[in-house]
């Protein structure tokens, strides 16, 4: 039965693939399209698919125009920094919540869920306020706290229930042992949840990478801003340059596409060599 | 899994410390960060505050905001779209997210490529992508109309957004390219940890490739999924940046969400404007709720 | 993507970090009594305004003026100086602030009082309608910037196929539309902006007033429901339905001129700075446009354009060498040289008067002669600390009027009803 399938079967695979990824990238083609389009067939009725010409100057408007490359290193400083430390941060929680013995986790667990039920805009003048006692506007410092924060529900919840999946006795071999709490969960533990949590890695680092509202509230020094508001600071009264900000989307959208493509490789190779063995 | 009992009476002791020390870090970025914005929204709420008259003084006048509430249209409206749009897209999101999921955890060539692939809606800032759909759906050259006319869908440019079907339907099409990835992404975390050991002793005892699915997969997987959908059904609800940019709440999509931000932020009503964020607060603590009772107790009782 | 793309970004990026890095190095050590003020206004008209700025710094050692530019979003900069302001916030001095929050801004006690900070001479030969929305309760809170009014843009080269006049009046222009459709590529009679948001408001009040009609009436009563804005609304619903673009209920400025831009409109109602950005590279009527005054409705006798505009403000929290120092700044701003030299470099319409007259600028913007009589006309939306409310009100049932999803007479009643409970 396994064999039959074969050629029918992959080729149905394929297609379903294929039309599926296809869906899913289009407006990303389109933009990378519009990015390199001649400004003549931008906005041209009907829709323009293929450009007659590649043009590679709103790329360098972007660079020229604003300073997008101190803002792809912020954004890169923050988002990365947010990423690690919520890893960090998140997982140790998480391995408490999952795996040691003490009451009130339950309370714990909503306690730290509470922090992504209010509306985002609720939180925006309070903890503006707090930063600015903190003297933390236009810091990296106060863009990464809360941005570990409103990261952690999801990768503690996450985290919790991945640790909860691994079987019982592993720390208790390993204290025999003479381990410490913080050797097991470093050498031990974390590693075991290496593939899970990349997946968790990604998606609090494309949060961090894509905030605006936070970035352009606690960010007014226009050295200091992060990608999304540099594109929003794109459009003025005169034009909206919209291939500009093709050009934009492309050059933060391209890196993170590598990054996984890099990290992919890592995570698989790790599956195999350190993953979960019954 | 069952609860180890076996009188380790001074080690539960120790691990009750260590829980805790590991906790702390988390636990001050809740204290600093998290605590006040809600401590004050709660207070707010209990208040007349409206920023325009600061001579009023601002009374304390308990649970009137929340009365108003129950008779105003407008908040029930917006809590009923907002239901809505939640269930479907979540739904949506879900399907399509565990196909995508179980596809990306299949061994096939380029499968690198198309889990990255999949990831650009997300990677893509909103603010650009809001903005990217508006066009598209526009009525005059936008690709969703071009795309539509080719296939012989459709017999003339439409403008999408400019009825209440034709809103809804732009706004869950969005909502689901933007965020299936991210189900995809969680769901795939969760099949990566069903050791393959599972799938090859299911297959030794002859099991096809539906009851592997329904036998092996879908209870390794299930709280995970839960996580997800739980995590997704929040941000739906608290539904904001997209409304405002695609239709700004017109054709009755006004969620809950926009209504508050509308008497926080437009109105400068902080207490009403408070009392709907607590509303959107009370509603999703409910929706959370339920997700616990469907996970069990299998997140806290090990 | 190809590896020699991908040198190509690198090489780009790294040049730009570069390139920040240089421009981050320290600024040149400033006077000892030099004070700094923060001036923080939108993008939309960001690269004049930082010329002006650049220009008042070099002038004086006194103030030094750092600014804060925002994206260009009307609701993005409110919030953030609501956030600011609310919070007691002194980190920002000067704002640039659109015309309908100054009553908002001012009843919350945000805004300082200019009457004794800033010299009376500097208003006087201003605009009385940008000045009188400056001032609440006979006291100045606001500094009149620039001002902002609409036109009716047409294609000349449709008109002069035609052989038409240009008409005045709103049942004129229809008749002309539908001869003018098939005309020089011309598929649509109409363009504005309909979709629900403030742009909807500044449209559909010019109905209304060139209609005779109007929204508060002189003690701020609502007076919306009447014969004159009825029949103002409904001629608004027929150019929706039968000639502007079907998608014009959705359309905010960008995507109207987007369709006008392409040659497919007969007339767009737009605002003046149009008359340059409708022109640029990618439009295809470059040449063909010329501009009018609005229609007149059927009941009415003079069409007024709904005025629009950004003041400059100082925040009431900051001390008083603070606040003298950006009065000293926004005075610069507003006197007769500097709208002058901004008006040349920014094509926004100035609040001196003189500027209008000026011989410099009419060389550059021959328009303005006649855009003059059209901003005297030129009508401000209701001056309350309600605005947004009733602001909100008026786009919400409008909007439903104009797509049908209620009747132009019952959303009329709806919103005076709404309008009541509101000025209660």
């Amino acid at each position: 039965m396994e064999k039959t399938k074969s050629i029918a079967g992959k080729a149905a695979f394929a297609v379903f693939v294929i039309v599926f990824v296809g869906i899913i990238i289009l407006p990303f083609f389109w933009q990378f399209m519009t990015s390199v389009k001649p400004l003549s067939e931008i906005s041209a009725i009907p829709a323009k698919w293929i450009p007659s010409s590649v043009h590679g100057e709103f790329y360098v408007n972007v660079f020229t125009k604003h300073p997008f490359g101190r803002y792809l290193l912020n954004s890169f400083i923050v988002a990365l920094t947010t990423t690690v430390l919520s890893i960090l941060i998140g997982a140790s929680a998480a391995y408490a919540l999952a795996r040691l013995r003490f009451k009130g986790k339950k309370i714990m667990l909503m306690a730290i869920l509470s922090i992504s039920m209010f509306p985002t805009i609720a939180t925006l003048s309070p903890i503006y306020l707090l930063l600015k006692n903190l003297k933390l506007l236009n810091t990296y410092a106060g863009l990464i706290l809360p941005y570990i924060t409103f990261a952690l529900p999801l990768a503690i919840w996450l985290l919790t229930n991945f640790f909860a999946q691994l079987p019982k006795g592993f720390e208790e071999a390993a204290a025999i042992d003479g381990c410490s709490r913080a050797r097991i969960f470093f050498t031990i533990m974390l590693p075991l949840i290496k593939p899970a949590t990349f997946s968790v890695a990604l998606i609090v680092f494309i949060n961090a990478w894509n905030e605006y509202i936070y970035a352009l509230t606690f960010m007014t020094n226009d050295m200091m801003r992060t990608v999304p508001v540099g594109i929003a600071l794109f459009p003025s009264n005169y034009e909206l340059p919209w291939g500009d900000m093709a050009a934009a989307t492309v050059v933060v959208t391209v890196p993170l596409i590598i990054l996984v493509l890099i990290f992919q490789k890592k995570i698989i190779a790790g599956l195999t060599t350190g993953g979960v063995k019954e | 899994m069952k609860k180890a009992k076996k009188g380790y009476g001074s080690l539960e002791k120790t691990e009750t410390r260590d829980a805790w020390i590991m906790m702390t870090p988390a636990i001050i970025c809740l204290l600093v960060v998290a605590v006040y914005p809600i401590l004050r929204t709660f207070w707010l709420s209990l208040h007349e505050m409206v920023l325009t008259d600061p001579g009023s003084g601002y009374p304390f006048i308990g649970l009137k905001n929340y009365g108003s509430i129950l008779t105003d249209a407008r908040a029930m409206e917006a809590i009923i779209f907002t239901l809505k749009f939640t269930v479907v897209t979540v739904f949506f999101e879900l399907l399509i997210g565990f196909t995508a999921a179980l596809i990306m955890n299949k061994g096939f060539k380029a499968k690198g490529l198309v889990r990255a692939a999949i990831l650009i809606p997300w990677a893509i800032p909103t603010s650009v992508s809001a903005m990217m759909w508006k066009f598209i759906y526009n009525d005059q050259y936008g690709l969703f109309n071009d795309i539509l006319q080719r296939l012989g869908v459709i017999d003339g440019y439409k403008a999408w957004l400019s009825t209440s079907g034709g809103s809804f339907m732009a706004l869950v099409i969005t909502d689901i390219w933007k965020t299936a990835p991210y189900m995809a992404l969680l769901i795939l975390a969760g099949l990566q940890m069903v050791p393959d050991e599972m799938y090859e002793a299911a297959k030794i005892d002859g099991a096809n490739v539906f009851q592997r699915f329904r036998y092996v997969t879908l209870p390794t997987v299930k709280t995970t999924v839960l996580v997800a959908l739980l995590f997704r059904t929040l941000d739906a609800f608290r539904v904001f940046d997209l409304i405002s940019v695609m239709t700004g709440g017109a054709n009755g999509t006004e969620s809950i969400s926009v209504y508050a931000y509308n008497n926080l932020m437009k109105f400068l009503d902080f207490g009403y404007g408070s009392s709907l964020a607590v509303l959107i607060f009370i509603v999703v603590f409910i929706i959370s709720l339920i997700y616990m009772k469907l996970m069990g107790d299998k997140l806290t009782e090990f | 993507m190809t590896s020699k793309q991908v040198k190509r970004m690198t090489a780009m990026l790294s040049a730009g970090i570069m390139g920040t890095a240089m421009i981050a190095a320290p600024a040149a050590v400033q006077a000892d009594d030099t004070v700094t003020i923060t001036f923080s206004f939108d993008q939309g008209v960001g690269e004049p305004t930082q010329k002006i700025v650049d220009a008042y710094n070099e002038s004086q050692d006194k103030v030094k003026v750092e600014t804060v530019i925002l994206p260009q979003d009307a609701n993005t900069v409110h919030d953030d100086f609501v956030n600011k302001l609310a919070s007691g916030d002194t980190s920002v001095d000067v704002m640039g602030l659109d015309v309908t929050y100054i009553d908002e801004f001012a009843s919350a006690g945000w805004l300082a009082d200019l009457t004794d900070l800033v010299d009376s001479s500097v208003t006087e030969g201003m605009l009385t309608g940008p000045v009188e929305g400056a001032t609440k309760d006979g006291r100045l809170v606001a500094m009149p910037w620039f001002t902002n009014s609409s036109v009716l843009f047409y294609r000349q080269d449709v008109i002069d196929e035609l052989g038409a006049e240009v008409p005045d009046t709103w049942e004129g222009w229809m008749e002309l539309a539908d001869k003018a459709v098939g005309v020089n590529g011309v598929e649509y009679g109409a363009d504005f902006q309909a979709a629900q948001s403030e742009a909807l408001v500044c449209n559909w009040v010019e109905y209304v007033w060139s209609n005779g009609g109007d929204i508060l009436d002189e003690s701020g009563n609502p007076v919306v429901n009447s014969e004159n804005n009825i029949e103002a609304t409904t001629i608004m619903k027929k150019l929706v339905d039968e000639y502007a673009p079907e998608g014009v209920t959705t359309y905010t400025e960008t995507e109207s001129e987007q369709v006008f831009k392409e040659g497919k409109c007969l007339f767009i109602r737009d605002w003046s700075g149009f008359w340059s950005s409708g022109q640029d590279e990618g439009s295809k009527v470059t040449g063909k446009i010329a501009a009018t005054k609005l229609p007149v409705g059927p009941s009415g006798t003079e069409s007024h354009t709904c005025l629009g505009g950004l003041d400059l403000v100082i925040n009431n929290n900051i001390d008083d060498t603070q606040k003298e120092a950006a009065a000293d700044f926004i005075s610069y701003m507003a006197s007769a040289e500097t709208q002058k030299e901004m008006t040349l470099i920014s094509s926004q319409p100035p609040v001196v008067k003189d500027v209008y007259t000026d011989s410099d600028i009419l060389e550059v913007i021959p328009f303005y002669e006649e855009f003059y009589g059209i901003i005297e006309t030129g009508k401000s939306r209701p001056m309350s600390p309600k605005y947004a409310k009733l602001s909100d009100a008026i786009q919400r049932n409008i909007h439903q009027a104009l797509t049908g999803e209620s009747e132009v007479e019952k959303a009329i009643e709806a919103l005076q009803n709404e309008l009541e409970e509101l000025t209660k």
